[in-house]
């Protein structure tokens, strides 16, 4: 049996693997897909036993409900937008050159510096959240989309930072060198070399900050009442008042979430190697 | 007139020396390598010439300025890199037009000295193409390309053929030294290979441990290897060294190795030496030392004859194609002029 | 000196330092405030009333509070077996499934795509989402497993405190899973194949090749997984939120979230500090472990 081929190993381990990839695919779509179809099926439909899944069942009822019952849906939508798009700009505007001087500028102590950066990034939201709700009490911006965005920056400036210094490492020495001897200054470097060819892992950055900063709920749920309330928020709200409604609660999860999800599979790639390699190697 | 000149530079990493006391002078128009095996600290004295490493001591001058403290800018030299160290990102001309660009030249301008440069290195069809487009040769001709367009003082290459397959290093060495001859600008030359070193440069630095051990021209650097370092570190197959005793007898100097006795010149004193002869200074034939044949390794010009003999071992390198069977006797006549003589302790010629 | 004059290091060094410094204040103000203040909190009384903050020095009370406190230690109980559960299995289904998602016949793209969905999906829409799946009356589990003849009534799975601990955990391991897969992954394949083929070259069965070629290769990246994993299970607080608000009996309120009602429904926010201080003392500890397991060796290697 030649190495290819044994690769895939024998019958008895290639059904393992059939096997297994089956499991994991129910395991994994199973529940994704109970909340899409809970979203099309009509009341009636979902709490019959067992839920009837017949074709008559579908609608797209449950959306437009949702949508035309819920404005705080769509006032949600907007905030967690602009939460998530201001702690992602900053992140990156503050994060990326933070990275390249930690991953290639003499800066003294650099690598303690990052470490712990990555370090704080693991603390508990509790850890922080009193005293940033005493502070942020205390100066009146409770409440606020941009006071959220801005204790977003808590675990969003870290892993930017953390994304883009594992890149920022790997970029040769020699094109550096080659920038300085043509004339570009440490800024015209930054700019014109360094950020255009790592517009990769800065996508990933930005979409892996925009999608932490979109799903966020502790620190939402402390820092705001009414009108800066963020999707999650909503959503949870919703799930306490409309128990009941079972189609209309998924549905509002499926808008919630699609965006997200949306840009997660469209970058998976990037956040893949963003992320996971940088967790995973120093 | 001296264009760069380095005078008891050092240089070091913590606590770890890289460069000390490092001496040189190149000549304005001169071709000079830096020679030496990895972590001698050539790359890190060119680094120094191009500014973008500071000296921990000592001064670096360009036509007799003290030039330290200014950025590579300033001091108008063009590199071209290890691994060529393009931009992925930017095209042939952007490539090349970087360095005009950061001048602030006019976009007009940059394009007519881009093209004028792309076409003497035969890249004007490329010059839309991405780094990645091209092939290894290619993307040597736009680092050169980008170093060239400036019009500088002083070329810099670090190691720049290393990335190149056997063949195609020889003929861009070629390219490089035309360009040389054709622009006469002063050039300073880091390589790792010896054969580079001689074929390209007017003259060599060797240098070992930081230390510049020997700075000549090629034919000073192989015919009168300052030490022992030196002789072994030029020369293919490499010279074979031998422990020996100088004594001086009515008859003449003579050197002992083992059962033998090399004539030697008369000026060399007693005492324990090094006795280094290099393959192309022995000759197999009918006189001379008694050796029997181990390995016997065709090149094509020249055949090596590794043979073994009450010294040691000793390899005799053989115009065109020498026929012998491994085990056969032979006599290896040694050329006494040409024999090398060191200092045992201290590893210096004498 | 002028800054033209400046050498390429020294102006690198320059540079570098003002690059840092933004993020650097701006992690000072999030991050570094809060932690020193939170310590300081800990160590006061400090309540709301009439929607005015009063705080008052009482040394380590709050702290000896804890030891009295029975609904802390369920609590840190509570979270000591959810956390080590969540560790192992978290880890272990991710492995398997990260080991067949670099079989031959699981590199499709569309296995990628299930491992990246579940971690976009906010954990409160997985929260709501299983909320529906466990639902008493009408949810499907209780459906598939009566029309499976697993079970003969429907259950209240969150109705008893031992199964409604055990569905939380069941809900963040689903959660959890797809991004431990996902970095047990990218440490599998930074495997070289040359070793799978010298292993074969010796004779090593599929097996004996995962045991003495893969799994000692991956071994930094598996412990990785189980610190991060360790600090991941102690925040978890969304899906306790929305699916049992501790309950029943305490039986959910996990530390995380004793913090949170301590200080956000009791008010007490100098002990809900303390508790938080307990949470920040572990997750240190667990990542001081973590940088020290990333942190770069010298391995012959120099710049």
């Amino acid at each position: 049996m030649s190495f290819a081929r044994r690769q895939h190993g024998g019958p008895l381990l290639r059904g393992l693997v059939v096997l297994g990839l089956v499991v994991f695919v129910v395991w994994s779509a199973g529940p994704v897909v109970w909340l899409i179809v809970s979203s099309l099926l009509e009341q009636q439909a979902l709490i019959s036993q067992p839920p009837d899944v017949s074709p008559s069942a579908f609608t797209l009822d449950n959306f437009v409900q949702v949508i035309a019952a819920a404005a705080a849906l769509g006032k949600g939508i907007l905030n967690s937008l602009m939460v998530a798009l201001f702690s992602t700009a900053v992140s990156l505007a503050l994060g990326a050159p933070a990275a390249y001087a930690l991953a290639r500028l003499p800066v003294p102590r650099a690598n303690n510096i990052a470490f712990l950066i990555l370090a704080t990034q693991m603390l508990p939201g509790i850890a922080i959240a009193i005293p940033l709700f005493i502070a942020i009490s205390k100066l009146g911006l409770i409440d606020s989309v941009f006071s959220l965005g801005f204790v977003y920056l808590s675990f969003n400036l870290p892993i930017v930072v953390w994304i883009l210094r594992g890149f920022f490492l790997g970029i040769p020495v020699g094109i550096e060198r080659a920038a300085a001897v043509d004339g570009a200054g440490v800024f015209a470097t930054f700019w014109h070399i360094v950020l255009p060819i790592s517009i990769p892992p800065l996508a990933a950055a930005a979409v892996f900050a925009f999608v932490e900063a979109w799903n966020e709920f502790f620190f939402a749920l402390i820092l705001t009442r009414q009108s800066a309330q963020t999707v999650p928020l909503v959503i949870a709200q919703f799930a306490g008042q409309y128990q009941t409604v079972f189609g209309q609660m998924m549905a509002a999860a499926v808008i919630s979430v699609a965006p997200v999800i949306v840009l997660a599979i469209v970058f998976r790639n990037q956040i893949v190697r963003g992320f996971a390699d940088g967790m995973t190697k120093g | 007139m001296t264009a760069v000149e380095l005078r008891n530079v050092s240089k070091s990493f913590g606590s770890h020396p890289v460069c000390r006391d490092v001496n040189l002078a190149v000549g304005e128009g001169e071709f000079v390598t830096l020679l030496g095996s990895s972590g001698c600290g050539k790359t890190t004295t060119l680094n120094m010439i191009a500014g973008l490493e500071d000296a921990s001591s000592g001064d670096i001058l360009m036509n007799g300025q003290r030039v330290n403290d200014l950025s590579p800018v300033q001091r108008d030299v063009a590199m071209v890199f290890q691994n060529y160290a393009l931009y992925p990102h930017m095209t042939v001309a952007q490539n090349i037009g970087f360095t005009l660009k950061m001048r602030r030249l006019a976009a007009a301008d940059i394009r007519a000295r881009v093209e004028k440069v792309a076409a003497s290195l035969e890249l004007s069809a490329l010059l839309e193409r991405l780094p990645a487009q091209l092939s290894g040769g290619q993307q040597q001709r736009v680092a050169i390309g980008r170093a060239l367009v400036r019009e500088p003082r002083v070329f810099l290459f670090d190691e720049p053929f290393s990335n190149l397959d056997a063949g195609l290093r020889v003929r861009m060495r070629a390219e490089v030294k035309e360009l040389h001859q054709r622009l006469g600008v002063t050039s300073v030359f880091v390589t790792h290979d010896q054969e580079e070193a001689m074929s390209i440069s007017d003259r060599i630095a060797v240098m070992n441990q930081g230390v510049v051990e020997q700075f000549g021209t090629p034919e000073e650097i192989y015919s009168q290897p300052a030490s022992r370092t030196v002789a072994v570190f030029i020369g293919n197959p490499r010279i074979e060294l031998f422990p020996g005793t100088v004594a001086r007898t009515a008859d003449g100097t003579f050197c002992r190795i083992g059962g033998v006795s090399l004539a030697l010149d008369p000026r060399h004193a007693e005492g324990e030496v090094e006795i280094g002869v290099r393959p192309e200074h022995v000759r197999l034939g009918e006189r001379g030392i008694p050796a029997v044949v181990r390995m016997v390794q065709p090149v094509g010009p020249a055949t090596h004859v590794t043979l073994d003999w009450e010294g040691g071992s000793l390899t005799a390198s053989q115009p065109g194609f020498v026929r012998l069977a491994p085990g056969s006797a032979v006599r290896a006549e040694i050329d006494p002029a040409q024999l090398l003589v060191f200092d045992r302790k201290t590893g210096r010629r004498l | 000196m002028t800054v033209t004059a400046a050498t390429f290091e020294q102006r690198r060094r320059r540079v570098g330092l003002l690059f840092v410094l933004p993020a650097l204040l701006v992690l000072a103000a999030v991050l570094g405030y809060p932690i020193v203040d939170s310590i300081m909190l800990a160590l006061q009384r400090v309540t709301l009333t009439g929607g005015a903050i009063q705080q008052s020095w009482v040394g380590f009370d709050n702290f000896q509070r804890l030891f009295a406190d029975a609904t802390f230690q369920r609590a840190a109980l509570n979270t000591a077996y959810f956390s080590a559960m969540e560790v192992v299995l978290v880890v272990l289904i991710s492995l398997g499934v990260a080991v067949l998602l670099n079989h031959p016949m699981g590199r499709f793209g569309v296995f990628r795509i299930l491992l990246i969905v579940p971690w976009a999906i906010a954990p409160v829409a997985n929260a709501v989402l299983w909320k529906w799946i466990l639902h008493a009356n009408y949810g499907v589990l209780n459906g598939i497993l009566k029309g499976l003849g697993l079970i003969d009534h429907y259950h209240v799975w969150l109705g008893t405190p031992v199964s409604a601990l055990n569905f939380l955990l069941l809900v963040d391991v689903w959660k959890s899973v797809p991004f431990v897969a996902l970095l047990i992954l990218a440490g599998l394949q930074r495997v070289p194949s040359i070793l799978y083929r010298a292993a074969y070259m010796d004779g090593a069965g599929p097996v004996q090749s995962f045991l003495h070629v893969t799994l000692p290769t991956i071994r930094s990246v598996i412990a990785i997984a189980v610190v991060l994993q360790t600090i991941w299970s102690l925040r978890v607080f969304d899906i306790v939120f929305v699916l049992t608000r501790g309950g029943p009996a305490d039986a959910t309120a996990l530390l995380n979230f004793l913090a949170y009602r301590v200080t956000f429904n009791f008010l007490d926010l100098g002990y809900g500090s303390a508790i938080a201080n307990v949470i920040f003392a572990i997750t240190m500890l667990l990542a001081i472990l973590y940088v020290w397991l990333l942190w770069p060796r010298p391995a012959g290697a120099k710049r």
